[in-house]
C-alpha cells in the first residue's frame, strides 16, 4: 500500500479547474519533487496533501485513510500527527527562540521536550543558535529551524513548499543536504520547487500544467548520496 | 517540560518580547483601569469628603433642654450615644444678659476650643480667648462700643433678685476683661459677646447651667436622624434635633454628586471597554499569519483561543496592577485639588480592579480571536 495516493482529484473554483483529474502515488520513504509553472496547481495540491484543503472530487488516501472526507478538526489532528511542513517564507513565530519554535510543534503534538528539540536543532547544525530569536538568524538558519520543527514529531511525510526559494546558494545546499539526510533516515519527502536543480536531486519528479499531471520523470542516477552542488 | 509550562512560556514571551507592540495595549488597559479605580475610589470617598466639607458650614445637630435647662453632664450623656469617630465637635452655650458701658448686651459662655470645631466658618480678628479675663466681641458690638483687639472693657452682671420684697440692695458683679478677638460671621453672632464658660460662671456666680449645645457630626442624614431619636428618647433632659437647613442640603448635594460620579464611572467603563476591545482587535488582526501558522502545525481552534485569551488576560492582570496604583494616585490628586484632603488607600479595590481588567481584556479578545480562528492555514503556505 502506498503511503499517499491521489485518486481522480479535482479542485474546482467556479469555471477554473485548479486540479483536474490528478492521480498520483507516493511510496513510503520516497523523495518526490513537484514542479510546474505558476498557476499550474502545485499549491492547491500541496494544500490538499497537507490537509489544509479538500478536493472538490476524488480520494486522497494517506496511510489508507481517505482524508478528503475528514472534518476540519480531524484534518488538524492528521496534519499534526503525520505531516511536517516547511514553508518558503520560513514562518517562525518571531517572539519565540529557535528552540521554542521547535518545541511549539511538540506542544501541539504531544509534550514539549527541550532536550529532544535541542537534538533536532543539532541535526540541522543550529544547536548553538537555540536561544536566538528568528530576527537574530539568517534566512538559511531560519529555514533550518523550520526543518527542525517539521521533523521533530517524526512525521510520515515532510511537505516542503519552495523550501529554497528565499535562500542563497550556500544555504540552499545546506537545506538540500538535510533533505538527503532525512531521506536516508527513511522520511518521505514531497518538495514543491521552481528550481530544476533542487527538483532533480529527488528520486522522482512530477510536472503539473493547468491542473493536470503533465509529465513524470524518475531520477535514474539517484543513489541517496549527498552530492548536491549548485555549480 | 509540561504543556502548562510551555503555555506560560509562550504567553509571557509574547508579552515580554513584543514590548513595543504590547506597550500600547498595556497602556490602554492600564489607563482604563486607572480611571476606573480612581473614579470608584472617589465615588466611595465622596460622602466622607463632602461630609467634611459640610462640617465647615457649622453644626448639624442641636441639643436643647427638654424642660427648662440642662447641665453639661446631660450634654456629655447625650453625646455618648453618638459614635465617637463621627463627632467633630460639641459646643455648649449659656446665654446671659450682661452690660458693657452700661448698655445691655447678650453674652454667651462657651468652650472656645470646641467652637473652632463646630463653627469653623467664624472669622476672628485677633484670637480666641485662651485664658481667664479674655473675651471675643461680635463685630457689630465692637463697632458700637468702638472697641478693638487688646482694649480693656468692664463687663457687669446684675444677679436676679431672690426676694423681690426685700429692700436689700443688690450689687452688680463686674469683671475687667480684655478684648482678645473681634468676631465676624455676617450673622447674628456679631451681636454677641463670647466668654469662656468658666468666666461667665464666675461673673454670674452660677455654674453647671447650659442653655444649648451645638454638635457637628460627620454622618449621613439617615444616621443623624437615628442619633437624634435615640438621644431624645434615652436622655430625658435632652431634646436633640437636626439643623435641617444643613443636613438636608448636605443629603441632596451628596446624592446628586454620587449619582454624577457613578454616571461618569459607567461611561468611562464603557469607553474603556471599547478602547481596549479596539486595541485587542488590532493586536489580534496583525497576528493573523501567526494564527494561520499555528493552525498549520497542528493547533486546534480551542488551543488558539486559549493561548490568545491567556495573553489577553495576563495583559489585563498586569494592566490592572499598574492601573490600581495609577488610579490611587489619580484619585489622590483629585481629592487634594478638589477637597483639599487626602484619601485613604482601599486595598480591596486592587483585586477588584485587576479582576475587572482581566474580564474586560478577556471579553475584548474573545471576539477577534474567535474570528481569527476562521483563518485558513493554507493562506500561510501561499504567503498571504
Amino acid at each position: 500500500m502506498s503511503l499517499l495516493e491521489l485518486k481522480g482529484i479535482y479542485k474546482i473554483y467556479g469555471d477554473l479547474h485548479a486540479l483536474d483529474d490528478v492521480n498520483m502515488k507516493v511510496e513510503k520513504g520516497e523523495w518526490l519533487s513537484i514542479m510546474g509553472p505558476s498557476g499550474s496547481g502545485k499549491s492547491t495540491m500541496m494544500n490538499i496533501i497537507g490537509c489544509m484543503d479538500k478536493p472538490s472530487k476524488g480520494e486522497v488516501l494517506l496511510d489508507g485513510v481517505d482524508i478528503s472526507k475528514e472534518s476540519p478538526k480531524n484534518l488538524t489532528a492528521i496534519r499534526r500527527d503525520k505531516i511536517g511542513l516547511i514553508f518558503q517564507q520560513f514562518h517562525l513565530v518571531n517572539y519565540l527562540t529557535a528552540i521554542e519554535n521547535v518545541m511549539l510543534a511538540q506542544y501541539y503534538h504531544s509534550v514539549p521536550d527541550e532536550k529532544e528539540a535541542l537534538e533536532a536543532l543539532d541535526r540541522v547544525g543550529l544547536a548553538d543558535r537555540a536561544k536566538h530569536l528568528p530576527s537574530q538568524l539568517s534566512g538559511g538558519e531560519q529555514q533550518r529551524v523550520c526543518v527542525a520543527r517539521a521533523l521533530i514529531n517524526y512525521p510520515e511525510i515532510i511537505l516542503a513548499d519552495e523550501p529554497t526559494g528565499n535562500l542563497d546558494d550556500a544555504n540552499e545546499k545546506i537545506v538540500v543536504d538535510l533533505f538527503h539526510k532525512l531521506h536516508n533516515e527513511g522520511t518521505t519527502l514531497i518538495v514543491v520547487t521552481h528550481d530544476p536543480e533542487v527538483a532533480e536531486v529527488a528520486q522522482r519528479t512530477v510536472w503539473l500544467r493547468n491542473g493536470k499531471l503533465h509529465k513524470e520523470t524518475v531520477n535514474e542516477n539517484f543513489t541517496g548520496e549527498i552530492r548536491f552542488d549548485k555549480n | 517540560m509540561k504543556k502548562r509550562q510551555m503555555y506560560f512560556r509562550m504567553i509571557t514571551a509574547s508579552l515580554l518580547r513584543r514590548r513595543s507592540r504590547m506597550i500600547v495595549a498595556l497602556l490602554s488597559v492600564a489607563i482604563g483601569a486607572a480611571i476606573l479605580s480612581g473614579l470608584v475610589t472617589i465615588y466611595i470617598d465622596v460622602p466622607r469628603q463632602m461630609g467634611a466639607q459640610f462640617r465647615n458650614y457649622g453644626a448639624n445637630m442641636i441639643f436643647t433642654p427638654a424642660d427648662g435647662s440642662f447641665t453639661s453632664e446631660d450634654i456629655t450623656n447625650g453625646a455618648s450615644y453618638i459614635d465617637s469617630k463621627d463627632i467633630v465637635g460639641v459646643t455648649p452655650y449659656r446665654y446671659e444678659s450682661v452690660r458693657i458701658h452700661e448698655l445691655p448686651v447678650m453674652a454667651a459662655g462657651t468652650d472656645m476650643e470646641q467652637v473652632k470645631l463646630t463653627s469653623p466658618y467664624w472669622s476672628v480678628e485677633g484670637g480666641y480667648p485662651t485664658g481667664s479675663g479674655q473675651l471675643l466681641l461680635g463685630a457689630s458690638l465692637a463697632e458700637k462700643f468702638r472697641l478693638g483687639v487688646g482694649d480693656e472693657v468692664t463687663v457687669s452682671y446684675t444677679p436676679e433678685f431672690k426676694d423681690r420684697g426685700s429692700d436689700e440692695t443688690v450689687l452688680d458683679n463686674t469683671a475687667d476683661m480684655k478684648v482678645e478677638g473681634i468676631l465676624e460671621t455676617g450673622g447674628p453672632e456679631e451681636d454677641y459677646v463670647y466668654l469662656r464658660m468658666s468666666d461667665l460662671e464666675e461673673l454670674t456666680g452660677i455654674s453647671g447651667k447650659t442653655d444649648l449645645a451645638e454638635l457637628s457630626i460627620s454622618a449621613k442624614s439617615d444616621k443623624l436622624k437615628e442619633y437624634a431619636e435615640k438621644i431624645s428618647s434615652s436622655v430625658p433632659a435632652v431634646s436633640a434635633r437636626l439643623v435641617k437647613r444643613v443636613t438636608e442640603s448636605e443629603s441632596t448635594v451628596l446624592t446628586k454628586l454620587q449619582a454624577l460620579v457613578l454616571l461618569v464611572t459607567v461611561i468611562v467603563l464603557a469607553l474603556t471597554m471599547i478602547c481596549v476591545a479596539t486595541t485587542m482587535t488590532a493586536v489580534v488582526a496583525e497576528r493573523r499569519r501567526e494564527i494561520g501558522l499555528r493552525k498549520a502545525i497542528g493547533a486546534s481552534n480551542s488551543g488558539i483561543i486559549k493561548e490568545f485569551m491567556g495573553e489577553g488576560m495576563l495583559l489585563g492582570a498586569v494592566g490592572g496592577i499598574i492601573g490600581s496604583v495609577l488610579g490611587f494616585v489619580f484619585a489622590q490628586q483629585i481629592s487634594i485639588n478638589v477637597f483639599s484632603s487626602s484619601i485613604s488607600f482601599m486595598p480591596l479595590l486592587v483585586p477588584i480592579t485587576i479582576l475587572v481588567s482581566v474580564a474586560v481584556t478577556g471579553i475584548s479578545c474573545l471576539l477577534p480571536v474567535r474570528s481569527a480562528t476562521q483563518i485558513e492555514p493554507a493562506l500561510v503556505l501561499k504567503g498571504e
